[in-house]
């Protein structure tokens, strides 16, 4: 293939890849998240030029310069970075299906596709760490073409680890016990490179120096000198990566063409028992088995009940949590926070099968009622848990049955309100949950859903003592769960009324 | 039951998808709808079934606006593609819980499912598959035999030949024609397959552009040359 061809071919795919990115049905929708993930990708950079600058004023006048105790810590840098990446970067097995067919010599696409992944800006990232951190620790050494080389030398080894890590994560979709040799090689890389202690004593010498501190060391320095050995050295581990990496992906293809969904046989249960509470029982079994069955699914619901759990346990088991405030506010949070991570999403797994609901006369008000009454049911976790507190004294019934009954009466309320205004469809099976599929209403009432129990407490008991704050959260808890007909109809008229809007919403982002 | 279609218009952005002035159809008819991609087939299906809102105009399905009531849900079946299939359900579970919802007893449910024997060529029940591990074909089954449970009075269905097999399609006719005759069911099909649209069909409407350019309601012979001809001009 001559180069005009490669360039242009290179620039195509290239494109392609942006588009696939800007044309994802979710991107309106999306935008509210991606503004989320700037202020948390902001977030972290603050982090880590704060980090980079104390990292300096630490380590200097020790020694070591403080670039050589940074760099001779590389590994654990890498470390970090080749865990985040797993939540950050895939590899192009799968994107290079649509041009497998095309006259586009395979290894030229694995070449285009694995040189996007070296030049992609989250290798850049460790930047904010480095470049304040460089600017303060080498040019007083090296001048300002030293801290260019230096930050050169960083960004290849950041290079060389996403290389690093594309293999291990090709090897992992195969076998999730690939994972282990990459962990165990990061440990011993660490423990073997940086400690000193009796044991590596005894395996590496009694004056031996931690090869690995002292090979980033001296690599690190060989960036800032301009020494060719430095790239040399990087580039005689990136090259037999990126060629391992083409030959594993190109095989990792093959595996994706072919790989045939597992098919498990599933015996039908018609959960006979929930038969007496007649169509609102049938849609209780579809919840039901909607959380057994489907992956998505299944993961929102055991995330939330393990959370669920960990904060009763801490309230029912320690004494963390012991004054008058937060006593009550976790004791709210233990009931409230299952319902606040499965009903933010609430009609969107019903996204793929709207169709059919809506072509019934009110499935969806049944729908509505049989979630209400699962979360409701699900309220009996926390209960048993708090009884251990109640028992203890730290607590007295009334207060959590203010906590259930002001989440049932209250929070899932608010929180159903949003089955007026979801209109995303959340793949019921999908193995990975994609980043960025919640909307701005979404987040704006999990966020609420958390914070509004906590400021309605705080008011209660600014004015009262604690126990009449516990029986008005009691009174008015039970007052909302007795009206739930009440405000569920009002909700379905309200998604009537919006249905088009949601339908075309929901038909979109299957 | 019969549907009148009146002064029914959708655009989506300058495409006009539908513009239907007045289109009745006449309680026990079997119309076939046909008509190129993108001629309004689909987007006439979902603004009859409340599932698009159309520009203006309203659909009657029997004595209901569709958009303005939800009672003609109790008369009317319908499928058109598997946005109405709860696929995590094996379609034993899927038909019961239609079952349940619709207000038919188990004995009731096996009658009906039953009369489908054929059609589902023993590849539907006792899989231990879920829906969505189904092929196409067989979700497809599933879809038909869950619209048709409730002995609709208008049966609506989107391109009910796709994904069949030939023996499945044949059975497919054969039901339909069946239960027209036995309910005296008003039917609603749309097909690329022209044999199969004119075999069972008592009356083709064709669509282009969103406008109905022809309603054959009459004899066989002149219905069948005159629509070929349509489409082998628009091929050629």
């Amino acid at each position: 293939m001559n180069f005009q061809r490669a360039r242009l071919l290179y620039r195509l795919i290239s494109h392609n890849q942006r588009l696939q990115e800007r044309r994802h049905p979710m991107f309106e929708k999306n935008m509210a998240m991606k503004v989320f993930g700037y202020i948390f990708v902001a977030f972290w950079a603050l982090y880590f030029i704060t980090f980079g600058v104390s990292f300096f004023y630490i380590f200097d006048g020790g020694p070591l310069e403080a670039f050589d105790m940074v760099d001779g810590g590389l590994i654990i840098f890498l470390t970090l970075d080749f865990l985040t990446r797993f939540g950050m970067q895939e590899t192009p097995a799968q994107d290079i299906k649509p041009y497998k067919l095309l006259p586009i010599p395979q290894n030229f696409l694995l070449n285009v596709f694995l040189v996007r992944m070296g030049l992609r800006a989250y290798n850049l990232f460790w930047f904010f760490f480095f470049v304040p951190f460089g600017i303060l620790a080498i040019p007083q050494f090296y001048g300002l073409w030293g801290l260019v080389g230096y930050l050169l030398g960083i960004w290849l080894v950041f290079v060389l680890n996403s290389y690093w890590y594309l293999l291990w994560r090709t090897f992992i979709n195969r076998n999730m016990l690939a994972f282990i040799p990459p962990v165990l090689l990061y440990a011993a890389g660490i423990y073997f490179g940086l400690v000193d202690d009796e044991y590596t004593r005894q395996i590496l010498g009694a004056n031996h120096l931690q090869p690995l501190f002292y090979g980033c060391l001296y690599l690190m320095r060989w960036f800032a000198q301009w020494d060719i050995r430095g790239v040399l050295t990087v580039f005689a581990a990136i090259l037999p990566l990126f060629f391992a990496n083409r030959y594993f992906q190109g095989k990792s293809i093959y595996f994706e063409i072919s790989k045939a969904e597992v098919v498990k046989n599933v015996k039908s249960n018609q959960m006979t028992w929930l038969d007496k509470f007649g169509e609102i029982g049938e849609y209780l079994k579809l919840e039901i088995k909607s959380t057994q069955r489907n992956a998505a699914i299944r993961k929102q619901f055991v995330t939330g009940v393990i959370c669920m759990t960990l904060f009763c346990s801490i309230f029912a088991f320690t004494d963390i949590y012991d004054n008058d405030f937060m006593r009550i506010y976790i004791c709210t949070y233990c009931f409230a926070c299952l319902g606040v991570m499965t009903l933010t999403m609430v009609m969107c797994p019903e996204g793929n099968y709207i169709d059919g609901l809506m072509a019934r006369k009110e499935s969806v008000l049944s729908l509505l009622k049989a979630k209400y009454y699962f979360n409701f049911i699900m309220l009996l976790v926390p209960l048993l848990f708090s009884l251990m507190p109640v028992f203890k004294g730290k607590l007295t019934v009334v207060d959590v049955l203010g906590c259930m009954f002001f989440t049932s009466g209250v929070v899932f309320p608010f929180l159903f309100q949003l089955a007026v205004y979801n209109d995303n469809t959340v793949h019921l099976n999908a193995k990975l949950t994609k980043s960025g599929t919640s909307t701005k209403a979404q987040m704006i009432f999990s966020l609420a859903g958390l914070f509004v129990p906590m400021i309605v407490m705080y008011t209660l008991m600014a004015c009262f003592t604690e126990d009449i704050a516990a029986w008005c959260m009691f009174i008015i808890g039970v007052v909302g769960t007795a009206l739930h007909p009440w405000w569920l109809r009002n909700v379905y008229n309200r998604f009537m009324a919006r249905r088009y809007k949601n339908m075309d919403g929901f038909r979109n982002s299957r | 039951m019969d549907i009148i279609v009146e002064n029914v218009k959708k655009t989506f952005g300058d495409k006009v998808a539908l513009d239907i002035d007045k289109y009745i159809v006449h309680s026990g008819e079997v119309i076939g709808l046909v008509g190129n991609n993108g001629a309004g087939k689909t987007t006439l299906f979902r603004i009859m079934l409340d599932l698009l809102k159309a520009d203006s105009g309203t659909v009657c399905l029997g004595e209901c606006i569709s958009s303005q009531s939800e009672d003609w849900k109790a008369y009317t079946g319908a499928f058109i593609d598997n946005g109405f299939l709860i696929d995590y359900l094996t379609p034993e579970e899927y038909f019961r819980f239609l079952a349940k919802v619709i207000g038919i007893n188990d004995e009731q449910l096996n009658e009906r499912v039953n009369r489908f024997e054929s059609f589902m060529n023993g590849e539907v029940l006792g899989q231990d598959k879920l829906i969505r591990n189904l092929s196409a074909g067989n979700q497809q089954k599933v879809g038909i035999i869950g619209a048709m449970l409730a002995n609709p009075q208008i049966l609506l269905l989107d391109e009910p030949f796709n994904f069949l097999d030939p023996s499945s399609q044949m059975a497919m006719k054969y039901i339909l024609e069946q239960y027209n005759k036995e309910t005296g069911a008003t039917i609603f099909v749309s097909s690329h397959n022209l044999t199969h649209t004119f075999d069972i069909c008592t009356r083709v409407t064709l669509l282009e552009h969103g406008k109905i350019i022809k309603d054959y309601d009459k004899d066989y012979a002149e219905l069948t040359s005159e629509i070929e001809e349509y489409f082998k001009g628009n091929a050629f």
